[in-house]
């Protein structure tokens, strides 16, 4: 299983770099890694938005949540979250935040 | 400008959707767009279009196996630049058609294709039997219980002359899904070809909880067989499902869900054959096609009892049909124990819905017929 080094912590994630242990393995260290390979240069307080309400609905339901409620829990449209996360709300945040790789025929 | 990847968006072009098609017209369909008069087929594969302002356009159909490389690509340009002025298209079957202005282009381009060992065999027309719609299989998806380009090409080759004759009593469509996601149209064709499991998904309780939104999976499942459930991994407590293996159908759609939980297995996988679908509205409705032989092994290379079994259904039906008659039209007017009696399948209980809406496929009626499977 390949893992990451970054800043002095390692990471065990799939062939797509999405973290295998999920949230428990998450921290800023990971999010600063992303950020990288998202090209995601300045890391704003709209950008934190979004990866909390992701937790936060992962932690309550056990699923992400549903593009559109992402769009209504942070009030960002979904042109918005691109422009957060160029590569969408499924492989840039959900990567960002550690929530599992999403899953059918994507 | 090169790529950057330190910054992906610079000079990034996005959302402009496919080239209009209207660029890609041979200056003859150009000329006559909305003007087409009449057409024939003047031999199997060769079409002739007739226009109001006289033009006429000559199709030549040759078959493709989809799955190509560039230098067939390159092969067919070839083609195209010699004889069609670089003017091409692809079908909604993935066959191939080279388009002349003229009659005397047709026998030339005939004779090219023709000179190039069996890559381009010129078919697919009126009543035979013209490519096969079909999907990944082994060679990229992560879902098939069996493949798609091995079973195609050994179908293919044992229906050849279907494909380059039209004596069939109508056109008979063929197709292939790899798993019942049935990407592409075998749940509407005249004969389905469908990867199928028969063993239950088994669950990697070391890899759900990071691979798996738990409650995707359980609401996957069209049967309610998939449950939640605690599991000790390393002397720890996680949360996981189980699956009730009695309710279990073997669709895979929780695998499609939850990559911890995979069914594919090389005894249990194989092909089951539907028939009687159709997607035209002529003389009848379209159809659905119909479940008729539940499981045939994933006998590689060449899938021997497949091939068979597509071959008795196709010859019975060019046996019974009558003219326009597609398979489904002709197994329902002689009754569907009578299809199975034509074709020499047994009928299993596998045959017989069992998914909630099933009670209008049971027969409620005295009228039937006595066949060799009534004892
Ligand atoms: C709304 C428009 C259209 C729809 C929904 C449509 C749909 C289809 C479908 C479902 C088939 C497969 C039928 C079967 O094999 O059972 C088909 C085949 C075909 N269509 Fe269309 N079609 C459309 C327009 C056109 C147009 C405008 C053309 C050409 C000018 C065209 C040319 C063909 C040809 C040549 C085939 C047969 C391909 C082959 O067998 O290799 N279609 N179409
Ligand atoms: C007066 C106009 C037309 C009539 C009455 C007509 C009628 C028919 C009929 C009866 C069939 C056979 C259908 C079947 O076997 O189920 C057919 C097939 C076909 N037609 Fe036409 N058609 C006309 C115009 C056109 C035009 C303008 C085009 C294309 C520009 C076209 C393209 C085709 C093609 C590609 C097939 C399928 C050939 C094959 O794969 O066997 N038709 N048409
Ligand atoms: S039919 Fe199933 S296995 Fe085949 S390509 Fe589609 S999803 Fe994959
Ligand atoms: S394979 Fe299908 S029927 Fe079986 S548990 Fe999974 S989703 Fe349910």
């Amino acid at each position: 299983m390949p893992t990451i080094e970054h800043n002095g912590k390692s990471f065990t994630v799939d062939e797509d770099g999405f973290l295998l242990k999920g949230m428990d393995e998450w921290n800023d260290e990971w999010v600063d890694y992303v950020k990288g390979a998202e090209g995601i240069s300045d890391l704003t307080d709209e950008h934190q938005k979004v990866i909390d309400a992701l937790q936060e609905y992962y932690k309550k339901n056990g699923i992400a949540p549903m593009v559109r409620i992402l769009s209504k829990t942070t009030g960002f449209p979904l042109k918005r979250i691109y422009e957060l996360f160029p590569s969408g709300p499924g492989k840039g945040a959900c990567k960002m935040a550690g929530l599992p790789k999403p899953t059918g025929c994507v | 400008m090169g790529y950057n990847p330190d910054k992906p968006m610079d000079g990034r072009i996005s959302d402009l959707g496919p080239p209009h098609y209207e660029q890609f017209f041979p200056p003859v369909i150009k000329a006559n767009k909305g003007k087409w008069l009449w057409h024939e087929i003047t031999q199997p594969g060769v079409l002739m279009h007739k226009s109001e302002t006289d033009d006429e356009v000559y199709t030549v159909r040759v078959g493709t196996a989809r799955l190509i490389t560039i230098d067939l690509i390159r092969e067919i340009c070839d083609i195209a630049d010699a004889h069609c002025d670089g003017f091409m298209r692809w079908t909604t079957r993935n066959n191939v058609e080279f388009m002349v202005d003229s009659k005397d282009k047709v026998q030339p381009l005939l004779d090219d294709l023709a000179s190039r060992d069996n890559r381009f065999p010129v078919g697919g027309t009126g009543a035979g039997v013209t490519n096969i719609v079909h999907t990944q299989g082994w060679v990229h998806c992560h879902t098939p219980a069996t493949d798609a380009s091995g079973v195609v090409k050994a179908v293919m080759d044992e229906l050849f002359d279907y494909f380059t004759s039209m004596t069939l009593p109508a056109q008979v469509r063929i197709a292939l899904a790899c798993c019942l996601n049935m990407c592409g149209a075998v749940h509407a064709s005249d004969i389905a070809i469908l990867g199928v499991h028969r063993k239950p998904p088994m669950i990697d309780n070391k890899r759900i909880t990071g691979v798996c939104e738990l409650p995707l999976a359980i609401a996957s499942c069209p049967l309610g067989a998939v449950k939640p459930a605690k599991a000790e991994v390393d002397g720890q407590e996680i949360k996981t499902v189980k699956v009730t293996v009695e309710r279990c159908m073997f669709c895979g759609n929780c695998y499609t869900m939850c990559p911890a939980m995979p069914l594919a297995d090389p005894e249990g996988d194989g092909i089951a054959i539907l028939v009687g679908g159709k997607v035209s509205n002529r003389i009848s409705a379209p159809k659905f096609s119909k479940m008729v032989i539940p499981f045939l092994p994933n006998n590689t290379p060449r899938w021997p009892e497949t091939v068979e079994a597509i071959k008795k259904i196709l010859e019975a039906y060019a046996k019974g049909a009558r003219k326009y008659e597609r398979v489904g039209e002709w197994a329902e007017r002689i009754g569907w124990e009578k299809f199975f009696e034509e074709c020499d399948i047994p009928f299993t209980d596998k045959s017989i819905d069992d998914y909630r809406l099933a009670y209008d496929t049971w027969r409620t009626t005295t009228q039937f017929k006595y066949t060799s499977h009534i004892k």
